[in-house]
C-alpha cells in the first residue's frame, strides 16, 4: 500500500486551473522530485498536500486513512486539519525560521506545544520537555549544526538557516517531508551543504516530495521524478528514463532548455 | 491665593500627579483595548470590520478636545439615562475615558500595520508545525509584532503624556491650568516650570522606551 495516494486533484485561483487532475502515489522510503518550469503548480501542488491551499477537487490519502476529499466537506473541519497537517513537513524556499528564536528553540517549539496535548504531560512534563530538547539537539546535529544551536537565525548563512528548517520539520516526525524549491533563495555556493543534507535523508530512506529547479540532483536523488507542465503531469517515472529518455516532446524541450542554460 | 514659590511648587506638582494619572489610565486600558479594535478592524466579517474601521475614522478625523466636551456633557445634554459621578471626580472619568478611546484608536491602526507588515511565510510555517492560530499569534507573531511597532508606539505614548493637558477643557485641574491660575495674577514663571515637568517626564520615558527598543535588539524582524 503505498504512504500516499492523490487522485485528480484540482486547483483554480479564480478562473486559472493551476492543478488540472494530478494523480500520484508514493511508497514508503520513496523520494520523489518534481521538476518542471516556473507556474507549471509544482508548488501549489505541495501547498494542497500541506492544507495551506484547499484544494478544490480530489482526494488525498496517506497510510490508507483518507485525509482530505474535495467532494466530502466532513474531511475538512479546520480543526482536523491541523492534525492532518502533521503526516507532512514543509520546508520552505524562503526557510521562514522564527527570528526571535535560536536555531535549537526553533526546533523544539512546535514539539514542545503538541507536547502539551498528551495525557500524560502534567504529570511528566520534565522529562518530556527535556527529551524534546534532546532530540532537538540530535536532529541539529544530523544536519550539520551542532555548534549552531544557540544561534539566532540572522547570526546563520542561507545555507545554516535553510538546515534549521530542515530539522525543525524533521522534529516533527512527518510521514512525508516535503522540500519547495529548498535551495532556490541560496547563492550558488550555498545550495551544497543543504543539497547533502536532502541527500543523507534519502540514505535514510525517509519518504520525501522535492520541488526542485537542481536537475543533477534530482536525477541522482530520487527513486522517481515527475514532470509537470501548465498543472498536469506530462511524464513520471525512474529519473534516468525521464532525464535519459523523456517520452514526451515537451519534457524534452524542458531538459534541452535547462541542459542549454547550465 | 498665596504667591509663596514653596506651595506653588507643591500645588503645581499635585496638578501634574493628575496628568500622570490620566497618563497611566489611559495607557494601561487603550493598548489593550487598542489590540481588540486592530482585531476588529481586520476581521473578515464585514458586519464588524466595517463599523469598527468607521468608527476609528470617526475618533481620528476628530479633535480630541471636542471630545473630550462631548462625552463629558454629551450624556446630560442627551438626557442619556446615565451620568458622570458629581463634582471634580466626574470630569476626572470623563476624561479618561475620552482619552481611554481616543488612544486606543490610535493604538489600533499602529497594531493592524505591525500585524499586517509580518510575512505570510511566518503565518505558514507556523501552520504546517500544527500549531493552532493562537499558538502562532502568541508565540510566532507577537514578538515580532512588538519590535516593529516600538518606534511609533512610543511616539504615540510621548505625544499622550502632552495631551493631558487637554482635560483643562472640562475643568480638569491638570498643571497647565493650574500655572494659568498664577498667570491671571500676574506670575508667568509657574507656566514655565509646566514645561520642565512634561519635559523631565518624557525624558524618563523616552530612556525606558529607548531600553524596551535595545531588548528587542537580539533578533532582526
Amino acid at each position: 500500500m503505498p504512504i500516499l495516494q492523490v487522485k485528480q486533484l484540482e486547483k483554480k485561483f479564480g478562473t486559472l486551473e493551476v492543478l488540472q487532475g494530478i494523480d500520484f502515489s508514493l511508497d514508503q522510503g520513496e523520494s520523489l522530485a518534481i521538476i518542471g518550469s516556473s507556474g507549471s503548480g509544482k508548488t501549489t501542488l505541495l501547498r494542497c498536500l500541506n492544507f495551506l491551499e484547499r484544494p478544490d477537487g480530489g482526494t488525498i490519502t496517506v497510510n490508507g486513512q483518507l485525509i482530505f476529499d474535495a467532494s466530502d466537506p466532513s474531511t475538512q473541519h479546520e480543526s482536523d486539519i491541523r492534525k492532518k497537517r502533521l503526516h507532512f513537513g514543509l520546508v520552505f524556499q524562503n526557510f521562514n525560521l522564527f527570528p526571535q528564536y535560536t536555531a535549537l528553540q526553533n526546533v523544539v517549539l512546535a514539539p514542545k506545544l503538541i507536547a502539551r496535548e498528551r495525557s500524560d504531560f502534567g504529570a511528566n512534563k520534565k522529562d518530556i520537555l527535556s527529551e524534546i530538547e534532546e532530540k532537538g539537539r540530535a536532529i541539529l546535529e544530523q544536519v550539520g549544526l551542532s555548534d549552531k544551536l544557540n544561534a539566532y537565525p540572522h547570526m546563520l548563512s542561507g545555507g545554516q538557516q535553510q538546515r534549521v528548517a530542515i530539522a525543525r520539520a524533521l522534529a516533527m516526525e512527518p510521514d512525508i517531508l516535503c522540500f519547495d524549491e529548498p535551495t532556490s533563495a541560496l547563492d550558488p555556493e550555498l545550495t551544497g551543504e543543504v543539497l547533502k543534507v536532502i541527500r543523507s535523508l534519502a540514505s535514510r530512506n525517509t519518504t520525501m516530495v522535492i520541488v526542485t529547479h537542481e536537475m543533477d540532483f534530482a536525477r541522482s536523488v530520487a527513486d522517481r521524478v515527475i514532470f509537470m507542465d501548465e498543472g498536469a503531469i506530462v511524464e513520471q517515472g525512474h529519473p534516468e528514463e525521464v532525464f535519459g529518455n523523456p517520452q514526451k516532446e515537451r519534457t524534452r524541450q524542458f531538459l534541452l532548455r535547462y541542459s542549454e542554460s547550465s | 491665593m498665596t504667591l509663596q514659590l514653596p506651595v506653588i511648587i507643591e500645588r503645581l506638582s499635585d496638578s501634574f500627579l493628575l496628568n500622570g494619572k490620566l497618563f497611566a489610565l489611559t495607557l494601561i486600558f487603550s493598548l489593550p483595548l487598542g489590540l481588540v479594535v486592530a482585531f476588529g478592524s481586520m476581521s473578515r466579517f464585514r458586519l464588524i470590520s466595517v463599523p469598527v474601521r468607521a468608527f476609528v475614522w470617526i475618533i481620528r478625523g476628530t479633535p480630541l478636545m471636542l471630545q473630550l466636551i462631548i462625552i463629558f456633557l454629551g450624556p446630560g445634554l442627551m438626557n442619556l439615562p446615565f451620568y458622570w459621578p458629581a463634582g471634580s471626580n466626574g470630569r476626572f472619568v470623563a476624561a479618561t475615558v475620552a482619552f481611554i478611546i481616543n488612544y486606543a484608536c490610535y493604538f489600533s491602526e499602529i497594531f493592524r500595520g505591525g500585524i499586517q507588515s509580518i510575512p505570510s511565510g511566518q503565518y505558514e510555517a507556523g501552520a504546517v508545525l500544527g500549531m493552532t492560530k493562537a499558538q502562532i499569534f502568541f508565540k510566532v507573531t507577537l514578538l515580532q509584532v512588538i519590535k516593529r511597532i516600538m518606534p511609533p508606539t512610543g511616539n504615540e505614548i510621548i505625544t499622550l503624556v502632552k495631551d493631558t493637558s487637554l482635560a483643562r477643557i472640562i475643568s480638569v485641574k491638570e498643571i497647565i491650568m493650574m500655572a494659568g491660575e498664577y498667570t491671571n495674577r500676574g506670575l508667568i514663571w509657574p507656566l514655565f516650570a509646566t514645561g520642565i515637568y512634561f519635559l523631565v517626564f518624557v525624558g524618563i520615558l523616552t530612556l525606558l522606551l529607548g531600553y524596551i527598543e535595545r531588548k528587542l535588539e537580539y533578533f532582526k524582524a
